[in-house]
Formats: structure tokens, sequence, C-alpha cells
């Protein structure tokens, strides 16, 4: 059994080492700390100097801070005393330090200090967790003894638990400054998105940026420009300060490009080209770029890697899909480019140009929401209000999400052409002019978005009410007008006839269709099956113009049934 | 557009559409007809008052001759229009798919 000794601690030494907890119980930052550690080592042990090398145990390294503005010393956590007092964890009294291998003389010879002695201590806290190793030179009266190993051992413990906690105060103070970085990074960002939605003749706009708790690196742009409306969708790679503080540059070169007069491919081989000079080597920003002439409805755009891009066709019901037009912007000089890709926005026709975000949102299976979910949604929404239909996606991310934290940025812009209420076209008064009527009425349908289960009945109602103007308005050589108006969920069908006499067909008599064969005729039955068919039947004639005026609404939810309402005209001025 | 021709078994093929427009060809082309006259309406996409004139004359002039017409594979949106026209009552039926 070894016997333990006790040293013979002075009430000087105690009183010193009373005076060191005190002082190590203070400071937050390491510098001090340090210099508090070293300061109360020196007194305690009555050495002429100390110092402190920190375990940087990622790096498997210990650190001598020399000074500041200094680059610290760094060696193997295995070398030398240092690593041997670090690696073994016990004390190390060397009473003539040139006489021993592994002392090394560089320090000294750097500084011109001369080590004789000296004791070396591993700073072990609480936990057992390796903190740093002291080293304490040259004794002032002679050589570090065992009472001195006890005192330092003493010491050693109180410094390391003091190191241990600045270090951890030190964590938490780098990880709220990375936070507030963060958030300025954050701010910056949000701050360059435009603040309102551009008002467009004939267009819906709507956009929306949700960003993830780590900042991503999406942003979008909406502004009517003399070149048209520009439309922007970018995300830089990865996720901290640098991509959200790139898509920002990006943003303000394509503004400032394109208020200087730039064309689409000029913007985006210049914008791109800035970006791989600027940019970090491992860095990009997939953005798209588009202009849109809102007089004629055409689209032209460059992808740079961003993609899936969507057009929700709305006569078709269907979607096309675009591929990038080059690779994405920053990513390495471009000399030349791909043309534009050119999209014709009929009515009610939206693009879609959402993120990442939306489509790798992930829910607690793992699986994504996905492009099918988007599309899907658009199709069964589309005649909702842009702003709506943008809000029933994120809900719908939402909510697949089932609390799976959202990863990245979720951006979208949304795109619509406002769907054409009417559409009218003057008919030769002739019964060769069905086969246009019905090509029209077709069309119409698809122009306007309506219901396509409603066009058998439009269509009946087109022939018989037309057919009749051409029998019973043989006196008058003017066109007949045809006009599809589209009203709440359904169409209002308008036949307008002049030069005629009045026919208020709200007035013709009932078919009796329970007669038998031989009491049939098939005069009237055209007007019978239009008010079985319709919601309401007006009619108008005007005196002065001579003008018949017919109105018929069809909704989806009537069918069949019940005769319709009807309201018959008097003259109108 | 409509075409209307003789089929197999002595039917008479009818499609597209049957409108004030093609009314008079129909109508010329089943004054030729005589008996119990079998109309594949399987094609018929869309008729008309008109449409339906030309089939009440001709059923009318086939059963003074102890003849008829019958209408076969007859699509359901026209159904509706010779229900609620009555039609169905003087027709023999045979709706399609």
């Amino acid at each position: 059994m070894n016997a333990i000794r006790h040293p013979t601690l002075s009430r000087h030494d105690l009183e010193a080492i009373l005076d060191v907890t005190k002082a190590l119980a203070a400071p937050f930052d390491l510098t001090t700390m340090l210099g508090e550690v070293v300061a109360a080592a020196k007194q305690v042990l009555r050495a002429e100097r100390g110092s402190v090398w920190l375990y940087d145990e990622p790096n498997g390294e210990l650190v001598l801070e020399v000074a500041t503005g200094i680059d610290p010393v760094r060696v193997p956590w295995q070398s030398g005393l240092v690593g041997a007092c670090a690696s073994t964890r016990g004390i190390i009294n060397v009473p003539d330090c040139y006489a021993d291998p592994r002392f090394d003389s560089r320090v000294d010879k750097a500084s011109g200090y001369r080590t004789r002695c000296m004791l070396t201590l591993p700073l072990v806290d609480h936990k057992e967790v390796l903190v740093g190793v002291m080293q304490v030179l040259n004794k002032r009266d002679g050589v570090f003894d065992a009472d001195d190993e006890a005192l330092a051992t003493a010491l050693a413990a109180q410094c390391a638990v003091a190191l241990s906690r600045v270090r951890m105060t030190s964590a938490l103070i780098e990880g709220e400054k990375m936070r507030q970085a963060l958030e300025m990074a954050r701010e910056v960002q949000m701050s360059t998105l435009p603040a309102a939605m551009p008002s467009v003749p004939g267009y819906e706009v709507c956009a929306t940026f949700r960003p993830a708790d780590l900042t991503g690196g999406d942003t979008f742009d909406a502004a009517l420009l003399e070149q048209g409306l520009l439309v922007v969708l970018g995300d830089a790679t990865g996720h901290g300060i640098a991509p959200a503080l790139s898509v920002t540059q990006m943003q303000a070169m394509l503004r400032m490009a394109f208020r200087l007069g730039a064309d689409l491919e000029t913007a985006f081989m210049q914008v791109n080209n800035r970006l791989a000079d600027t940019l970090a080597e491992d860095r990009f920003i997939t953005a798209f770029i588009g202009l849109l002439d809102p007089a004629t409805h055409t689209l032209r755009f460059h992808s740079g890697g961003q993609g899936p891009i969507l057009r929700y066709l709305a006569c078709a019901r269907t979607f096309d899909r675009y591929k990038p037009t080059s690779f994405p912007l920053g990513a390495m000089h471009l000399s030349s480019l791909r043309p534009a890709i050119t999209v014709d926005m009929q009515p009610g026709d939206i693009l879609l140009l959402v993120t990442d975000g939306f489509y790798e949102q992930e829910n607690g299976r793992g699986e994504q929401f996905g492009e099918a979910r988007v599309m899907a949604i658009v199709e069964a929404h589309a005649d909702q209000p842009v702003g709506a239909l943008l809000a029933l996606l994120v809900d719908a991310v939402k909510a697949f999400a089932e609390g799976t934290p959202q990863a990245d940025d979720m951006t979208a812009v949304l795109l619509k052409r406002d769907l054409d209420l009417r559409a009218e076209r003057a008919f030769e008064r002739r019964i060769d002019a069905i086969p246009a009527l019905v090509e029209f009425t077709a069309g119409a349908f698809a122009h306007l978005g309506l219901d396509p289960q409603l066009l058998p009945r439009v269509d009946l109602a087109v022939e018989e009410l037309f057919t009749n103007m051409v029998k019973y308005g043989r006196g008058s050589d003017a066109a007949v007008k045809v006009r599809l108006q589209a009203v709440e969920g359904g169409v209002d069908l308008t036949l307008i006839d002049r030069d005629v006499e009045p026919f208020d067909i709200t007035r013709a008599p009932e078919v009796d269709v329970r007669a038998p064969i031989e009491a049939r005729e098939p005069g009237g039955l055209g007007l019978h099956l239009i008010r079985r068919m319709a919601d309401r039947v007006e009619y108008e004639y005007t005196a002065p113009t001579r003008q018949s005026r017919i109105t018929v609404r069809f909704t989806s939810a009537a069918r069949w049934g019940p005769p319709a309402r009807t309201r018959g005209g008097n003259a109108v001025d | 557009m409509l075409s209307i021709e003789h089929g197999q078994d002595g039917n008479v093929v009818i499609a597209g559409r049957l409108d004030a427009a093609e009314a008079a060809s129909a109508q010329s082309f089943l004054d030729n007809m005589a008996g119990v006259v079998t109309l594949d309406c399987s094609g018929l996409d869309y008729i008309s008052s008109a449409g339906l004139g030309v089939l009440l004359k001709t059923q009318k002039r086939l059963l003074a001759a102890n003849g008829k017409l019958r209408l076969a594979g007859l699509k359901p949106h026209l159904v509706d229009v010779f229900t609620y026209s009555g039609f169905d009552q003087l027709f023999e039926i045979e709706p399609g798919r």
C-alpha cells in the first residue's frame, strides 16, 4: 500500500489557493481565464513562468496561445513532455530539462528564455475530461519537490474545472453569435424580396417564401419593368449564411441588369459570369428567369438548372413540363446560350414555379410530397384565385409532413392569366353556318374553361335557337350574334338577332309530349327541349332596333329537369 | 358532319351529328327505306329537333305500311333528348353504352 503524503501547506499557501479559487470563479472568456490560471500557478508554486496548453480534441492536438495576434503553437497530443503528460494523465517533474530527451527547446530558442526545471500537469476536470496541460517553469529557489507536486495537483484540479466551464460558456456564446449572424443573413435575404406583387393587367401574380429554421438559399422576384413582367425564382446550394447572401446578390444583379435595359439573354449570361467569378468554387444557384409580355401573352425564360417548370394548360386541363436551358448560375462561365423557351400563356393558364422545399418535404415515413401531388392540387383548384391556390398548396404540404420539420426554404411564384369570361361571334343567317357554330361553341368551352359536361346541352340550344332565327327571320340580312359568357357554376348563352319581328320564345305553346304519334309534329320541340335543359330562359325585344335577345343559362348543378324559369320580354327602349 | 349508310343485316348505320344542316340528306336516305328498319345509332353524337323531325316523319310513313323504325345503341345523353321530348314512346329504343 502506498503511503499518501499530504503536503505541508503553509497558511500562506492556503490563502493563495483560496484566492486562486475566487479568481477562477469570475472570468467568462478564455484569455482572461488562462491568464488567471498561469498567474495562480506562478504564485502558489513560486515559479518564474507558466503556460497552459489546451487540448483540441477534434484535431488531436495541444494548442498553446502565445500572444494575441500570433498564431498559436500546435503539437500532436502525444509528442514531447506535454504530449506524454496528456496521454498518461500523470504529473511529470523534470529537474533538468536539457537532460531530458522529451524536452523541446524550440520555445526557449524563440523566446531567449532558458528553462531549467519544469512541472508538467494534466488538467482533468470533474467529469474526467482532459482539458489541457499546465506547465510551470523554473522554481525561484531550486527545483520542484514532492510538496510542490501535491500543491500543483490540487491547483490543477481547480484550474481544469474553471477552464472547462469557460470553454462550455464560449461554445454557447459562439452558437449564439452564429445564430445572430444567420438571423442577419436571413434579414438581408428577406429584405430584398418584393414587398408587394406587381399589378399586371390580365394576370394574377402571387408568391410565398417560407424559410426553414436554418437559412436556405431561396429567393424570388416579380417586378413590372420596361422589358415586361420579370419573374425570378432562385435556390442557392447549401444552408447557412453564404447561400442566403449569394441569392441576394444574384437578385440585386438581375434587377440592376434589367433596369439598365438588358435583354433576357444578356442579363442571364452577365449575371451568370459575375457569379462564376465571385461565388466559391463549390457553390452555384439554380434559377428561373423569365420575362412576360402581358400584351402578347408571350413568356420567354431561361432556367439555370431550376426545374421542374410547370405550366398548367387550362383548356386541356394538363401540364406542360419544361427543362432548364442551362446549368446553374455561377457554376462556370457562359459564352453562348441556347435559345430561350417561349410559352404562349392562354386564358386560365398557370405558370408554377416551386422550389425543392415543396417537392422534397418528407412525411414520417420518408416519402416526399412530390410533383404529382402538386399537380393534382393545382388541377383540382385551378379555378381559384392564385393566392387561394397557393395557400391550399402550402397547407397540403404541411398536412402531408405530419409534423416532420421543414428541411428547406419553401418558395413559390404562381402566375396566372385571367380566364376570359366571354366569347362572341357573328354568324351568317344560313343553315350552312351550323358547322361553324358547332366549332365556335366547342372552342369557346375550352377557351373559357367551361365545364365540358354542359357542352351537349349548350350545343343543342345554340342550334335550336339559331335554326329558329334562320327560319323565322327571313326578312333580315343581319348576322346573328352568338355569345357565351362564363357565370358562377355555368354559362349564359345569348343569341342576338336584329331587324326581326318579336317572337317571345318564353310564351311559345307547350308541346304535348304524351300525344299519340299521329298528333305529333316536329314544330316547337326545340324550344321545349331548351326549357327542359336550362336553368333559366329570358327573352327581350328592343323595338327601335327590332332586336331579339335570348339568354339561356346552364349550370353544372342542373341537368335535365322540370321546365326552366322564364322571363318574357317587354319592349325595351 | 353526318354519315348515313347501309350496314350489315339490313341495318342503317348513322354516325356524327344529325342537326338542321344535315336533316335533308338524312331524310332523303330514310325515304328510300321500307319495312322494319333498325337504325344503328352507336356512332351518333348529336341530335336536335330537326333530326327528331326526320325520325318522326320516317316512323309515321313506315308504321302506315306495317313497318317501323327501331333505334339501337343510342348514347345516354341522346336518350335524355328522346325522353324529354316524349320520343321514347314513339320508338323502340335499345340504349347503347
